[in-house]
Parts: C-alpha cells; structure tokens; sequence
C-alpha cells in the first residue's frame, strides 16, 4: 500500500505534471514579453509644480512612460502632470539621465507627450486592433519601484472600446506605480498605455480611485501613435464639444433627444434646435444616448460629424464641426426669492432684489409670477428651468398675477451678480404648528454608523419636517474643530433662515483626504433621511487645510452640493466649467492680507470665465480663528439666495 | 483599491474547533513526503515542475493562525506564521497581536497551543514565537530558501481577514512578483517599521491579518514572508511588500538556538535628525524654501568655495543628490545635513536643458 502510494506520486512527479508545465512556460512567456519591452519603457521624475486641487490623487513620486518615436519622443500618461511641474526627469532604460519638455496633451484620450534629446531610442511594436481579445493575457509594466528592472503585473484584457471607445480595460494592477506604462500581450506587442481613466468623469485625476482594483484601464496603442504627429506640433488635441446637452443622465434609458443647447455653441450655428432626436451619428444610428457617447468619445475638437436628427416627421442632416471649448455657461436670474412653501399655481414672490430686473420692471412681493416667454410656470423648479434657457440679457415676456390683476410685463434677464445685498428678507415658517414628538433639535453629537466617525451638527429649534432646511457642511481645518466659534457665528442664522449645519469630525485622522468623500456622502445621506433637506441649497464650506476636499467633494459631488465656500485659502487648480446640468456657486472669504488672498482677485476671474457665479469677499483679519459673527452673517445670506430666481 | 478591514471583531474561544483531525493520518503524509523528496533528488527536473495545486497542499501546513491581544478599534486581533522547526518554531512579524503574555497558535488541523514570545528583532519587524508541539511541518531556512525575479507567479499563504478558523488551513493568494527594491525609510512617505530589499507583490497580499504569512514560488520555493498593511503616504497607495528569507533567516535562528543579540538601535538617529550640513557650508543659498515644493534652485555661489570651483552657477535646479531625486529645496537640505565629515557627494544639475555633475566634499572642519 505504502508503496504503491509512492510509486504513484513518483510517477506523477517523473512525467511532469502538464499543469506544472504550463505555469512554468506562461512565466517564461510573461517574463520574455516584458524583456522584448524593457528597453522602451522609461522612469520619469517630476520636480516642484502646484499644489494639489487634490492632495493624495496625486502622483508626487515618479511615473512610467514609453518611448514612441526613435528621435526622443515619449509618451505618458497626463495624471502625472496635473501639478505642471517646474522640471522633468526622464531616466532611460540604460540609465542615461535626461531632462524632458512636456510637448503637448491629449486631452481626450489623457495622454502626455514629452521629448528628451535621444537618438536612435527603441520604439515598441503594437499589437494590431483586429488581434485584441477579451481574455488574453495582458501585462503592466511600470518603472518606478525599482529603475534597474521594470515592475511587472499579470492579468487579462477585461473588456474593449471602454471609456465611450477610447481605451482597455485589463484586471491587471494599474496604478501611479505604472501609470504611462505599457500594457503588454504575451507577445511583448503593446496593447495600449495605461492610464486612470472614468467613465464618469474626465480629467487627469478621474479614476485613480480605482487603482490596484482589478479594474485599470490602457489607451491603445495605435491610437497614440496615430496622434503622435499631431501632439508634437505642441498643440493640446482636445475633445470635441458641440454644445448640447440631454434631459437625464441616466445614460442606458435616456433617448437622444435633445434638450438644451448652449448660445453660441456649433450645434446652434449649425441649425439644431431642443426636442430634436438624434437617430444616427456618423451614419450610425443611435437609439439610446449612450450609444452616441460611445461614438462621440474618440471625436476630437476640429473634426466635423454628420447628425441625422428627426424634427417633428422630417429627417434632417447636419454637419456640426466640433470645438474644444465652448463659450461659458452664465445662469440667468430675474433677482426673486420664491416663497418656498408649496403654492397652488406660479412662483410666489418672497422679496424682490435690489436692482435686479425684477426690481426694475417693478416687482412686488406677493407678486404670483405664472407665465415666462409664453411658458406656463406652476412652481420655482419650472421657472428655474425657464431661466436655463435664456441668456443674462434677454428680454422676456412675464404674466405676473397681482392680487385680482393679471399683469404682463417684460424683464430683461441679467447674470447673477458676484455681490450678495445688505439684507436677504428671511423666509418666514410655515411648516405645521406642533413639532413631532421624539424629533430632535439643537445641538447634536452622534457617530455615523459604518464609518466609525464623529460629527456634531445644528437643528434650528423652527424645524418642522414640511418646512425643508437649506443644509451647511463644515469642514474644519485640520488641527482645529472649532466648534464652539462655527456654533457661535452660525446658530443665530441657523434660527433665522432655516439652516441645519453639519459639522463631520477629523477624530485623530492625519487631515482629511480623498478617501472620506465616502464619508461625507454617507453622511448627507445619513442626514437626509432624518430631516428634509431642500433640493438645490446644500453648501459646503472648506477653511484652511480642509478646503481642497470641500472643493473636491463640490466638484465631484454636483449632485450633492450647489455651493462651495472656501475660507482661507489659495486659489484652486484646474477646475471644470460650470453647466446647466450642475449648476455650483461660489463664495470665497479671505481675511486679512496674505500672498494667497492676493492671488484671488485672478482666480475669481477665471472662476466667472468658467461660469461659476463667485462671491470674493475680503475682510478684516479679526482675532477668531473663525470669522466673526458679523463676517459669517453675508455668507449665510449667500446661503440663502441659493434658490433665487 | 484595498479592502477595507471591516472583519475585526476579536476571536473567542469558541470559534476555535478543537477536534484535532487523527495523528495517523498526518504521521502518513509526513512519511510519504519524505519519500516524495527522495524521489525529487533523484529527479531535480520534476521537483521543479511541481504544480501550483501541489504546492498548496504542501505548503498549507506549515503556516499557523495567530490570534492575541488587540480587538479594539481598528486593531485587529489575529494574524499569520511560519513554523521553522518540526519543535514548534515560528516566525511572524512583531506587531501589537503580541503585546498579550501569550498568545493562541492554531495549527491547519485545528489544534490550539498557546505560543509564548522567544525573542524579537523589531528593527526587522521580526518576532519568532514557540508551542511545546513536535514532529510538525516546517520550512527547512537552510535548504529551501530562494530568489525570484519580476514576473514570477508566486503564492501568499495568510489568515487574511481571519477567514480561516479551527481546522481550516489558511487562504492562498496568487499573483505575481511585481518588482524588488528597497523600501526606503523616507520619512513621511512609508511608515514602515523595516528598512530593506523587499518583493513587491501585485496582487492584495497585505491586508489585516495577512503579516507574517509567508510568499512562495509557484513550485513551493520559500521567498520571504509577508509585510504589514503599508501606505505610501504621498500616491495614497497602498503597497504589498514581503520581506525576503534571506534577511530574516540568521536572525530567526539565532533567537531559535538562543545567540541572539538584537543590532543596537543605531535607528535611533533616525527619529531626531539633525542636520549636520547645510547648503552654505559647500558654498550655495538656495532660493527662499516658501512652499511645501519649492524646487531647490541655487540662488547664489558663493565665490571661492567648493560650490564655486565645481562649477555650480547661479539658477541651476539640483535634480539629484547621488541616485536620489531631489523634489524640493527641503529634500536636498534634508540629504546634505546626513552626510558625514569627509563624504563624497553628486549632485546632478539641470542647466538650460542639460544635466550636469559635479562632486562635492563634505568639510572635514567648520
């Protein structure tokens, strides 16, 4: 018995098992793929550049690249560029040491190329489009954990044409180790370049939150090079925008149908208007949006595409020649503050603003606005609606009911203005006279349930659950909680104007950092379900050390947040213009006078540029570590002029 | 993307199974492997061609549950081992599990012993721990240890997240070797007690639990055992390291054989450094440090000193202080202040577009 076991094993061991074998070949194979590649693949080193619009996304140490033509050109991914760095470094793959000039972006496809003066570098060979296959083995390669030999992940292409068309997705490990890096098939062929890459967002940093997670993604690698002639002329290729936007974003379900086009935009001049449905692009035809954004997210600005669009029983053609950058968004206003108690038909007027067009067509309050530019309005959310389309500076027709009159009159439509006026009337309660019993108000500690974490936060004693509170988030700088001078400026204006104030805390943690925006979502949501918070008046402040993640979570939250005030702080990076789909507004208080705060008055102009309605204000620097009673009083009025109109 | 610790609750007592499976099965295999290795020193090609599946089953054995003190919070309270003797030796990384007088070994059949502390090296984050057992499975340091480059499929074997309990043998990871460097005690970029070479593993090896488990190749070559969770804290990226058998072997058999002596804690520096140079002493002024990034531009050069006959000029960007990049005006500050009296030192410099290098001395006196 014992020996026939042993013979047995012995015999499996002689004749090799298959299983052993083929482990022992795919580590060859995947070791000789990277071999046949090391040479292309560079480490590149950045010096100095920007602080962070998001500290910890970014890649502070060193990144990969990948020579693409034999005279020095490389390529690499654009996330590690986003602090635009004062220098360079590129180290070959023979340990030369060379500075490098960032040439030019792809801003659609994330994508940086640089130069280097090299000759005669190796250039790696692509893989063909036609032999990509869900399924093959697919190998990152990076160089920045160790500069002798390259770091190597294994995994398989995970799925083709994601990212709307542009790039691979490969459960290979990609991440700020190998970003820039190629992604290899096991034939040392390279599939594409990795790169973090959202579908939801855009942007250098946009999925980087995915890193290491089984889900990474590569720009293929013909399509680099097939740009490669145009970057080097150091332009930016951007991506192309046409202007027009849809009623929804739930991609899957939504129907190409249009909904708002953007003044001055190329599907403007190119005679498409609202309502029109897009039945094919290019000649493809779409029946669902998403199938359009996959056609559209590998067009670039200055290619034309063909539109076939269906107007009312007629098929029509359009040539819309597409832009890189579209004139900015402003929102319109009429400069009224609704009633926001529910009303049977019309916007109620609450208070008229001081030389707003409303005050000069000679608005009243209790006026009962019913009709804009021969549109029927029944409440705010139509009217704001309304407002979305028209431009600051139009004219438009009202039907305002006053008292047993119905008048008409005609306000010219403006911006929203970067002031916030010395009094902004309270909106009175009128929620139900009895509290329930058990609801709590006043000051409140609790812990968020599943993420262990402290917050305080203010229910204004007038809170009734019929009666929605506008609702502040206070992120506190780092090493200060401060919640005895936020509570002191805040809860006379909490009471006032119907403010819950949320205040989560660090509790211990080094600062806060990309990894709570999980935090802060839960955290509104935890909110929400307790209280009835109204649509459209969420703020978040950030002061300090704690502004970029206030900005961050505004940016990435539009959904979540519709202001952001930034106490105490430098100017942001890079941030995208503001849209009628997410409409955000901003105040920024800068106390006392600093090098930052001098760097503002700019920052506010391109802020405005972008869309973003801004507040600047400047004050005195008080002795409170938290603005005074007095200061903070003009941003809780900014609060609440949040949902005028 | 990591895992998020969410397993933490502390082990009782009776989660533990305490049925051992019988002897005689494992005094069987124990025989029959030590056949199957004489077969394999006849035939050394087919030993090499062991499966990953074999492997498994070999390995399996010989890496332990540890569950001590902890439990609180975000301290988990378990961890992983290496038996390295058939006595009941067994590695595992110095960590707060140990802080308890003992602390509870579960072996893959399910037996519980209570493991006391031999000795640690906590330089290395090495702790090796004893149960009064005998003719166990154990990794032989001298005769299995090995080497593997980038590439290499390689498996971890740790009780990660405590999934394994009583008569379970513990959770195997596949993956590859990502790279081998060194992890550099750069302050505020690791907080990793050990400094050294280590593997860089590409799959999720390292999380709770998982320290001290051990990696080997796909044929069951021993490589190194596994780090703690680790956080570069500059990307937010989370690292899987290992360190390598062979800067733990003699140190783990010292304290076996009872001649250890811990290195003396020349760490100590570290903590507290103090800046024994700066940029004037070689003859520069770096532009005003303002900023957390400052890019370390020289300012000035002052005439007749070493900066001056090297050939440093005003404007130059240091880039390199010997291999190491330099980010900002605080870093080169920081690597100049560590040299000693009569160091030789590169800086490489980016002038125009071109690098340069220039050598420079320590002083001897100041």
């Amino acid at each position: 018995m014992t020996f026939a076991l042993v013979m047995s094993l012995g015999l499996t061991l002689a004749s090799a098992d298959p299983a052993a074998s083929l482990e022992a070949q795919t580590d060859r194979a995947v070791q000789q793929a990277v071999a046949l590649v090391s040479a292309s693949v560079v480490r590149i080193d950045t010096v100095g550049g920007l602080e962070q619009l998001e500290p910890g996304m970014a890649s502070a140490g060193a990144t990969t690249g990948l020579v693409v033509s034999e005279d020095g050109y490389l390529i690499s991914s654009a996330f590690h560029f986003v602090s635009k760095p004062t220098s360079i470094l590129v180290t070959l793959a023979d340990g030369r040491r060379l500075p490098a000039q960032l040439v030019a972006t792809d801003r659609q496809r994330m994508v940086t190329l640089l130069k280097v003066a090299a000759e005669r570098l190796p250039v790696p060979q692509p893989a063909p489009r036609e032999s990509f296959r869900v399924g093959q083995w697919a190998i990152a390669v990076g160089r920045t954990l160790d500069v002798e030999s390259p770091s190597v992940s294994v995994g398989i292409v995970s799925a083709l044409n994601r990212v709307w068309g542009k790039a691979l997705q490969t459960d290979a490990k990609v991440s700020p180790v190998n970003y820039g890096g190629p992604l290899l098939d096991i034939d040392g062929r390279v599939l594409g370049v990795l790169a973090p890459l959202s579908p939801y967002e855009s942007g250098e940093t946009a999925g980087v939150e995915w890193y290491d997670s089984g889900i990474g993604f590569a720009i293929p690698f013909v399509d680099v090079l097939a740009v490669v002639d145009r970057l080097k002329s150091g332009d930016d290729l951007l991506p192309g925008l046409m202007g027009i936007s849809f009623q929804t974003k739930d991609l899957v379900r939504a129907e190409p149908v249009i909904d708002k086009i953007r003044f001055g935009s190329p599907a403007e001049k190119a005679g498409l208007k609202e309502k029109d449905r897009i039945t094919a692009v290019d000649g493809q035809p779409v029946v669902r949006l998403a199938e359009m954004k996959h056609i559209m997210g590998v067009k670039y600005a200055g290619e034309t595409v063909r539109f076939t669009i269906k107007r009312g029983d007629q098929s029509q053609e359009f040539d819309v020649p597409l832009v890189g950058e579209l004139a900015p968004f402003q929102p319109a206003v009429l400069g009224i503050l609704p009633v926001r108690a529910p009303s049977e038909t019309g916007v109620v007027v609450r208070a008229v603003l001081p030389e707003s067009p409303a005050a000069k067509a000679g608005l009243q309050p209790q006026d009962r606005l019913v009709e804009i530019g021969s549109t029927a309005v029944t409440n705010a959310t139509e009217l704001h609606e309304a407002l979305l389309r028209l431009l600051p500076g139009t004219e438009v027709a009202c039907q305002v009911q006053r008292g047993d009159e119905k008048i008409a009159v005609t306000l010219t439509t403006a911006a929203i203005p970067n002031t916030v006026p010395a009094t902004v009337p309270a909106q009175s309660p009128f929620g139900m006279d009895e509290r329930p019993e058990k609801l709590a108000t006043g000051q409140i500690n609790e812990t968020l349930a599943g993420h262990d974490r402290p917050y305080w936060m203010y229910v204004p004693t007038r809170y009734r659950p019929d009666e929605p509170l506008s609702l502040v988030l206070f992120l506190h700088p780092t090493l200060n909680p401060l919640e005895r001078e936020v509570l002191a400026a805040w809860k006379t204006e909490c009471e006032l104007r119907g403010i819950l104030l949320l205040a989560p805390k660090l509790d211990g943690q080094p600062g806060w950092s990309p990894n709570d925006l999980e935090f802060l979502s839960d955290l509104i949501g935890h909110v929400k379900e307790n209280y009835t918070i109204a649509p459209g008046r969420t703020v978040v402040i950030g002061m300090e050390t704690s502004a970029p993640i206030a900005a961050l979570f505004a940016f990435r939250q539009p959904e979540l947040v519709n202001g952001l005030t930034l106490i105490d702080t430098k100017p942001l990076g890079q941030v995208p213009e503001n849209t009628p789909e997410r409409l955000l507004s901003l105040y920024v208080m800068v106390r006392g006078n600093s090098l930052e705060g001098a760097k503002w008055p700019q920052a506010i102009d391109t802020l405005q540029k972008l869309g973003y309605p801004t507040v600047f204000s400047q004050v005195e620097q008080a002795d409170s570590p938290y603005p005074t009673a007095e200061q903070n009083a003009e941003l809780a009025r900014w609060v609440d002029l949040l949902d005028r109109l | 993307m990591k895992m998020t610790s969410s397993i933490q609750h502390d082990m009782t007592i009776h989660d533990l199974h305490q049925r051992p499976r019988s002897r005689k099965t494992s005094a069987w295999v124990l025989v029959c492997f030590g056949l199957m290795l004489a077969c394999g020193l006849a035939l050394p090609l087919a030993v090499q061609a062991q499966s990953v599946v074999e492997t498994v089953e070999q390995v399996s054995p010989k890496v332990v549950k540890i569950f001590g003190a902890g439990g609180r919070k975000n301290l988990y309270a378990y961890g992983s081992g290496i038996l390295v003797s058939p006595e009941g030796h067994i590695a595992t990384v110095w960590s707060h599990i140990l802080d308890g007088e003992s602390v509870t070994v579960v072996l893959d059949d399910g037996r519980r012993f209570n493991g006391r502390i031999l000795g640690a090296e906590p330089q290395l984050d090495l702790a090796v721990l004893k149960i009064d057992a005998e003719d166990l499975p154990y990794f032989d340091l001298d005769a299995s240890t090995s080497d593997a480059g980038p590439g290499t499929t390689v498996l971890a074997f740790s009780n990660v997240f405590k999934v394994a309990t009583g008569d379970e043998p513990v959770s195997v990871i596949h993956g590859v070797i990502a790279a081998k460097t060194r992890l550099a005690a750069k302050r505020g970029v690791f907080e990793a007690p050990y400094s050294g070479p280590v593997y860089v593993v590409d799959s999720v090896t390292n999380n709770s639990g998982a320290a001290g488990g051990v990696l080997t190749t796909r044929d069951g070559r021993l490589l190194g055992m596994l780090g703690k969770e680790l956080k570069n804290n500059v990307t937010h990226t989370w690292l899987n390291y290992v360190v390598p058998m062979s800067e733990l072997k003699s140190p783990i058999q010292q304290i076996v054989t009872g001649n250890f002596k811990p290195r003396s804690s020349d760490s100590a520096e570290s903590a507290v450094t103090v800046r024994r140079y700066d940029p004037r002493d070689f003859g520069l002024v770096l532009i005003p440090n303002v900023v957390a990034r400052t890019p370390a531009y020289i300012d000035r050069v002052v005439p007749g000193t070493q900066a001056a006959q090297a050939g440093l000029k005003v404007d130059d960007l240091v880039v390199f202080v010997d291999d190491r990049l330099v980010p900002s005006c605080a870093s080169l500050l920081d690597e100049l202040g560590q040299l000693e009296p009569g160091d030789p030192v590169t800086l490489v410099v980016r002038r125009g577009d071109k690098l340069e290098t220039v050598q420079l001395t320590a002083p001897r006196n100041r």
